[in-house]
């Protein structure tokens, strides 16, 4: 606040401070320290990565870890292609995504402009129950479940573990994630908009195809994008039904690792510290972080766009 | 002149005569050339006015005219308001209000204030009334303060077996009352009221304002209404502001006539007082 | 639709009615498509609850939580050092995670301006944070806590790992129900001369207590059901003692659960279904809890 002129204090009472008040300065620093600890965890783990990545690429050719297609750094002689993994990543994420982009999307108009409250009331907390399972017991279940059962509907023949239930079922993880984000998007849309659809006699189809999702598409989009980082990360479901033998294949009926099984398998496992196998974790840790970084980043762009268009 | 006074036959005006000479006053705010920006937005501009000691001081006008913007500073509530920046000069007994020695929360134990809704803390009523005088140190003798303040806010009949009872089962009005009980608790010098009785119905309205006059006694008292009816009813002199337009096409507030209440309900100085007194105002 | 249809018919009983025709069929289709969908959903979700109990029950007996795991005789084995584990995680956590989330969520939601760009970063940043995978927090534990810090591979690195992995869910969810506290209730306080602090701690800290407790277990109830990060961490192995101290080394619930999924003898799989059902149920009294805090303290105002 700025004053326009030099305080005059006249006898009395003054207004100013009666007692210091360093409480409120102390507590006021706590709080910024304590936000100051998410700030700290994204330095940690740039820190964590960085080093050792450096080092890495002292070792290993950017060319040869970007172009190869032989992985076996784990192996001797051990190869640093990561592609295969790379590419095992995204088949298993592309499959998770036709799972969980039609059903989710498709749970969330449902969920916005279909349902009862009543209706409403009981699917969301089975999509949160959903969303809740640990990722453990979802690889467990690919594993033994899911696989099985492929094995007997499939002409083809399947690894015990594959890219394809594990993708699937990582698919249904990512249900809820697409379904809520996106149910918000949607109930985000304007009631006058819909309004002004039936009144031209639209359909309920009509207005929820061309009229809301359109309108949400930014919203939509931003979910997508968030699943997919989601999918590329997790790490549970892949490691116990996919991961295994880094093969360069993108037939989904195989054992395949990706970068975060991977990750998992090997930092599990007794790789000596400092060795260049220990070293490769953390690079591949740092191409996965990248990754969702950008995606996140994609997506927060996104969101604040639609959420510019409505406010 | 007296046209216009007959023209508003249901309006009663309160009070002895006061000497119309408003320097004559024993001040308690002086305010002069004050300004409130909203970021590079002036709400309000260039106003001048002197409250004077346990008077009831009413501030009328059309909506976005600033009038609340102005109360808000007498206890730098707009301090919380990012952005929100005063300009120009508000004494308090002689000590400018935003002086950089000044503590806004001295400033809000001294000069209190009821909201335009009821804001009663989700509480007991006693701990309602409590909360000012524990925030302030206080911790011996709250029975009797608790009861003094309700006695005095004219809810104490209505309350006292029930005080443990949580605040929000209190009806509106009720509710609005242990608010201005609320803030006696803290005796503060001065009571701010924006809009108090806004969200009220008729009777529990009057009994507010029998209230008010009873405590100008005791208090210096500034309402902000939009109904010219209670100001006309309650206060000792009216302050009218307005919302212009200036020449780059920007609305903001501006005092139009300061004076006693019986004159600007009878015979404002100003034509815009005049249009707006009688309704005739657009 | 069918709503105004049908007023329509009572209101013209005219020739020419406004019931229209029937509703066409790719409207049934639609809508039959969008109900299919979340019966597949549903139905995943019924079929591995059923699989994993009618496959575990046999073995949820007094041995899962009375003896420690092993890999050598399965009709001997049990969870306990598993379960012990978790609660002390569980516990752990909560104590690093909530007073640090609660204290970032006051700070944003009461002191920080907006505009200053260094708190827009901040609230980025723990955007970015909800986004990245748990196996980078494993990185984040076995890189800096347990090796550049120097707190080794025990209890403490991992509830410190799996409480920075949930910080941002904590401080999203205890924001929101300080935000859900009125700006009047602050401004009376204030007006009553009460410091910023003392309107936080008297006011809105109290009104939001139920909003932060339901965001905090939901938080935990997450962190519990983590592997990834864990695994980072040489958890994996069979640890057949309870930790004792905070160093010591540990297992935890999803932790064994991965474990006996690597073992081929099929007796393993039964144990790890009856883990699972063990955690699922532990997971489900949580979020019963926060349902019933979120139902019952719901705010009146």
């Amino acid at each position: 606040m700025a004053s326009t002129s030099k305080a005059t204090v006249p006898g009395g009472p003054s207004l100013g401070r009666s007692r210091p008040r360093y409480g409120e300065l102390i507590i006021k620093v706590i709080l910024v320290l304590a936000a100051a600890v998410s700030v700290a965890t994204t330095i940690g783990i740039v820190a964590a990565l960085l080093e050792p990545t450096i080092e890495f690429f002292g070792t290993v050719s950017v060319v040869e870890f970007f172009t190869s297609i032989e992985w076996g750094p784990l192996f001797s002689p051990p190869s640093f292609g990561v592609l295969p993994i790379v590419v095992a990543t995204l088949l298993v994420t592309i499959i998770a995504m036709i799972v969980a982009i039609p059903l989710g999307l498709a749970a969330a108009i449902y969920l916005s402009e279909y349902a009862k409250p009543r209706v409403r009331k009981i699917i969301k907390p089975v999509l949160e129950v959903l969303a809740g399972i640990p990722t453990v017991v979802f690889g467990f279940f690919a594993l033994t479940f899911v696989t099985p059962l492929l094995r007997d509907f499939l002409p083809f023949t399947l690894d015990y573990r594959n890219a394809l239930s594990g993708g699937l079922v990582v698919g249904v993880m990512i249900i809820p994630t697409v379904a809520s984000l996106a149910e918000d998007a949607m109930s985000a849309v304007p009631n006058s908009l819909r309004e002004g659809a039936y009144a031209l006699a639209s359909s309920r189809m009509i207005v929820s195809l061309r009229v809301v999702l359109p309108a949400a598409l930014s919203g939509i989009i931003a979910a997508i994008i968030l699943a997919f980082s989601r999918a590329i990360g997790e790490t549970m479901i892949v490691v116990i039904a996919t991961g295994g033998r880094s093969i360069f294949t993108m037939n989904p009926a195989r054992e395949m690792d990706t970068m975060a099984s991977f990750i998992a398998r090997a930092g599990s496992g007794d790789v000596p510290v400092g060795s260049i196998e220990y070293k490769t974790i953390f690079a591949v840790g740092a191409l996965l972080f990248i990754m969702t970084f950008l995606m996140n980043y994609v997506s927060a762009k996104v969101v604040r766009r639609y959420r510019e268009a409505y406010e | 002149m007296s046209e216009i006074g007959t023209s508003i036959p249901n309006v009663t005006v309160r009070g002895p005569e006061v000497p119309r000479n408003i320097q004559a006053l024993d001040p308690v705010f002086n305010v002069s050339g004050l300004s409130v920006f909203y970021g590079d937005y002036a709400a309000v501009r260039g106003v001048d006015m002197v409250i004077g000691n346990r008077e009831i001081t009413a501030m009328i006008g059309p909506s976005g005219c600033g009038k609340s913007t102005v109360l808000r500073c007498f206890n730098r509530m707009n301090d919380l308001i990012p952005g929100a920046r005063a300009a120009g000069k508000i004494t308090y007994h002689g000590e400018d209000l935003y002086g950089d020695h000044v503590d806004p929360i001295e400033v809000r134990r001294r000069i209190g204030m009821v909201f335009q809704k009821p804001n009663p803390f989700p509480k007991s009523i006693y701990d309602n009334i409590a909360y000012g005088p524990r925030v302030n140190g206080r911790k011996k003798g709250m029975d009797g303060i608790v009861e003094e303040a309700l006695t005095k806010a004219a809810l104490w009949d209505e309350v006292k077996d029930k005080l443990k009872q949580n605040a929000l089962s209190l009806s509106g009005g009720q509710q609005q009352r242990l608010c201005i009980a609320r803030a006696i608790a803290v005796r503060p010098e001065v009571i701010l009221m924006d809009e108090p009785c806004s969200a009220l119905d008729p009777i529990a309205t009057t009994k507010i304002e029998d209230l008010m006059q009873e405590l100008s006694r005791d208090y210096t008292i500034v309402i902000v209404t939009h109904n010219m009816q209670q100001a006309a009813r309650v206060s000792d002199r009216t302050a009218f502001f307005t919302a212009e337009v200036d020449d780059s096409g920007v609305r903001h507030g501006r005092l139009v006539e300061y004076d006693e209440t019986s004159r600007i309900f009878t015979n404002p100085s100003d034509k815009r007082t005049e249009d707006y007194i009688t309704g005739r105002f657009g | 639709m069918t709503v105004l249809t049908s007023i329509g018919k009572a209101a013209s009983p005219g020739p020419r009615q406004l019931a229209g025709r029937r509703r066409p069929v790719r409207e049934t289709v639609f809508l039959i498509a969008l109900q299919f969908s979340l019966v597949i959903a549903i139905a995943f979700l019924a079929v591995l609850l059923a699989y994993v109990i009618s496959k575990g029950w046999a073995r949820l007996d007094p041995r899962l939580w009375e003896n420690m795991p092993s890999i050598r005789r399965p009709e001997n084995a049990g969870a306990q050092s598993a379960i012990v584990g978790t609660i002390y995680l569980m516990g752990l956590t909560a104590l690093f995670v909530i007073p640090t989330g609660v204290l970032a969520a006051i700070y944003l939601e009461e002191y920080a301006d907006r505009d200053k760009w260094y708190n827009r970063l901040l609230e980025l940043n723990i955007q970015n944070l909800a986004g990245i995978p748990s196996i980078v927090y494993g990185i984040l534990g076995l890189g800096i806590i347990a090796r550049v810090i120097g707190l080794g591979f025990g209890l403490i690195t991992g509830a410190l790992t799996l409480a920075l992995l949930v910080l941002p869910v904590v401080i999203i969810s205890a924001r929101e129900a300080i935000r859900a506290v009125p700006p009047s209730i602050r401004e009376g306080s204030l007006a009553l001369g009460a410091t910023q602090w003392q309107t936080i701690y008297r006011q809105v800290l109290p009104s939001s207590i139920p909003g932060i407790a339901t965001g905090s277990i939901l938080a935990l109830s997450r962190a519990i059901g983590e592997a990834a990060p864990l695994v980072m961490l040489g958890a994996a192995t069979f640890v057949a003692f309870n930790p004792e101290s905070l160093t010591d080394g540990f297992t935890a619930l999803p932790l064994q659960i991965y474990n006996w999924i690597g073992q081929s003898r099929p007796e393993f799989g039964v144990l790890a279904s009856s883990a699972i059902v063990v955690l699922l149920a532990l997971l489900l009294v949580m979020n019963s809890v926060a349902i019933l805090l979120r139902n019952r303290y719901q705010k009146r105002w």
